[in-house]
């Protein structure tokens, strides 16, 4: 078998050189394909975004403006939008410190101690990141109104954590469990308090994970929109998610300046893969179940 | 290393001298965690069940007590079995193309090329791109009269008139689907890019000599020892997939006749936009049992070995 492979290689070197180019062809014909079908999304979101209203949109429509202007952009930036932007941002700050705090003292806990009852919890929280949010938002909701928090950041904010805390905890488990105990160990012996070992060798070497674990839910809580959908009714408090239909009209659809607001509303998200690749890769693998 | 953060299994130590001890301590670190868990989250999975056995109207705001009403109700409703059809046909749809294109594309770039990486970073580009900001692309996309996909469909002469692809209730499904797989598909290439680099070099090689053709060899060689990693994907991706509130709710609203509604719209719809809170809070317990399975199988391949 072996030596008749041989045999045949050798006997139609050309053919087999003929054939690794034929697929190195298809290869990369393949790959345009793709990168067609992925880009021009995008490339009509950008086109769209810079077309000024004077050239209308057509059949066929030109894939790139004549005249290109930013001037959607401007018109989108209006001082609503800005609101939303900051809105976003403070939602989404406080709740990646909120559950990056609460969450790592729970992994370092669950991964450092041995408590009865410790496994169990940890199933239990587990289990609720697979929850739909969906089943939980009417009760949620039901909650925030009774205390009143309605249309108020907390309101977003308690509600962003029953997306992320579970997560987290999982995640950063995960990278605190790959630390060696040693180091703290042998702090623990040179007179160290267990807080010292915590917070001076555990948390500096966790904080790549910490770093995975936040872009995740920084790329998250930025684009969530069911609970922002429910929760907020004032255009003060709504977030980008939200605010980004203000122009769809009753009566019709400002493609120019919604496709601007699009690609405004992506770019901090862009940005963050671009420069911190590995950590969003890493985050957003791990929770995969929440997106 | 994507592969290992996504399906990391957690060792505990046998035994931790020093470390493990320290009760106190570790109940006060998993205490907040464990109340905002148990608060947001299980008490809200409970009064979603109790919710369900009570019927309540914008009208009535007093909750009544009605038993398993709503439940009976439902399973007489042809509504709750289009929403039952239409979320499944959503979800295996979704799923199976997103991991069949992300399985294709991840062998399609997985090559020693120059600037693949380039070529890997933009294709991953719409797993990247905000939900909602998809979903309002793809409705502009299929846009009857402005869309780029009926003007590229009309110009190239597959089809004669404009279609409405999301106003239409025979193609509104579809062209959802098409949508989050556009989206998701990345997703699942990085995973397989992950775990196709991880297959063994030596018994592709052993296989080649054997005589085994690359398609053989794939069959045969490297989805084999991909297996786990696939099973964990589609275990996460249906989830996912089942629970996509996004795509839907911007692009057609469960519309036209109800033909795209899935459990997470058709709950929204009748809690928020009708305010019958206990009828959508059975749809809520039903989805959370139509998922139980997977959500099963999902933790026993996390906690294998914790």
């Amino acid at each position: 078998m072996t030596t008749s492979t041989m045999k045949m290689k050798r006997s139609r070197p050309t053919s087999t050189r003929r054939r690794k180019r034929g697929q190195l062809a298809l290869t990369l014909f393949l790959q345009a394909v793709l990168l067609l079908i992925v880009l021009l999304p995008f490339f009509w979101m950008l086109s769209v975004s810079l077309k000024p209203a004077s050239e209308p949109f057509a059949i066929p429509a030109r894939l790139w403006p004549e005249n290109p202007t930013l001037v959607n952009y401007q018109t989108a930036f209006y001082p609503e939008f800005r609101r939303y932007f900051f809105n976003s941002t403070l939602v989404s700050l406080a709740t990646m410190a909120i559950s990056i705090s609460v969450g790592l003292l729970a992994a370092y806990s669950f991964s450092r101690f041995r408590v009865r009852g410790f496994k169990v919890l940890l199933v239990a929280i587990i289990l609720a990141q697979m929850f739909p949010v969906a089943t939980m938002i009417i009760p949620i909701y039901k909650i925030m109104r009774r205390f009143s928090l309605l249309d108020t950041y907390p309101a977003l904010i308690l509600a962003y954590i029953t997306i992320t805390l579970p997560v987290a905890i999982w995640m950063l488990l995960g990278f605190i469990g790959n630390i060696p105990k040693e180091l703290e160990e042998s702090a623990l012996v040179e007179g160290a308090t267990r807080l010292q070992a915590f917070w001076r060798i555990a948390v500096p070497l966790a904080r790549p994970g910490i770093a995975a674990t936040a872009v995740w839910i920084a790329v998250v809580t930025w684009q969530e929109f069911i609970f922002a959908l429910a929760f907020t009714s004032s255009r003060e408090m709504r977030t980008v998610s939200v605010g980004i239909s203000d122009f769809i009209g009753q009566y019709g659809i400002r493609y120019g300046e919604l496709m601007a607001s699009s690609v405004m509303v992506s770019l901090p998200i862009m940005v963050v893969f671009f420069f911190l690749q590995r950590q969003f890769v890493a985050g957003l693998t791990a929770g995969a179940s929440k997106g | 290393m994507t592969t290992q953060s996504l399906a990391t299994k957690h060792r505990q130590p046998r035994k931790a001298r020093g470390l493990g001890s320290g009760r106190g301590l570790a109940l006060l670190f998993v205490a907040p965690s464990v109340l905002l868990v148990g608060l947001l989250m299980y008490t809200p999975m409970v009064q979603a069940f109790i919710e369900s056995l009570h019927a309540t109207a914008f009208l009535s705001p007093q909750p009544e007590f009605v038993g398993l009403e709503h439940y009976r109700n439902m399973l007489r409703d042809d509504t709750f079995w289009r929403v039952v059809r239409n979320s499944v046909t959503w979800t295996l749809a979704v799923v199976l193309f997103q991991n069949l294109l992300g399985l294709a594309s991840a062998v399609l770039l997985n090559q020693n090329l120059p600037g693949q990486g380039v070529v890997r970073t933009l294709v991953l580009l719409p797993w990247v791109l905000p939900g909602v900001v998809t979903a309002l692309l793809w409705r502009f996309m299929y846009d009857p009269q402005l869309g780029l996909v009926n003007s590229l469909l009309l110009s190239s002469g597959l089809i004669n008139s404009a279609t409405g692809w999301l106003a239409e209730p025979n193609t509104a499904m579809a062209a959802v689907i098409l949508a989050a797989v556009w989206k998701g598909f990345p997703f699942s290439m990085v995973i397989f890019l992950a775990a196709l680099q991880g297959v063994d070099e030596q018994q592709l090689e052993a296989a080649q000599l054997d005589g085994a053709n690359p398609w053989q060899r794939f069959i045969h060689v490297t989805i084999p020892s991909m297996s786990a990693i696939i099973r964990l994907n589609l275990l996460l991706t249906t989830i996912f997939t089942f629970n996509y509130f996004d795509m839907i709710w911007v692009t057609t609203r469960g519309g036209p006749l109800d033909s795209t509604h899935i459990f997470p719209t058709e709950i929204f719809e009748l809690g928020f936009g009708q305010g019958r809170f206990g009828e959508a809070a059975a749809y809520g317990i039903v989805s959370v049992l139509l998922l139980a399975a997977f959500a099963i199988l999902y933790l026993r391949e996390l906690t294998q070995d914790a």
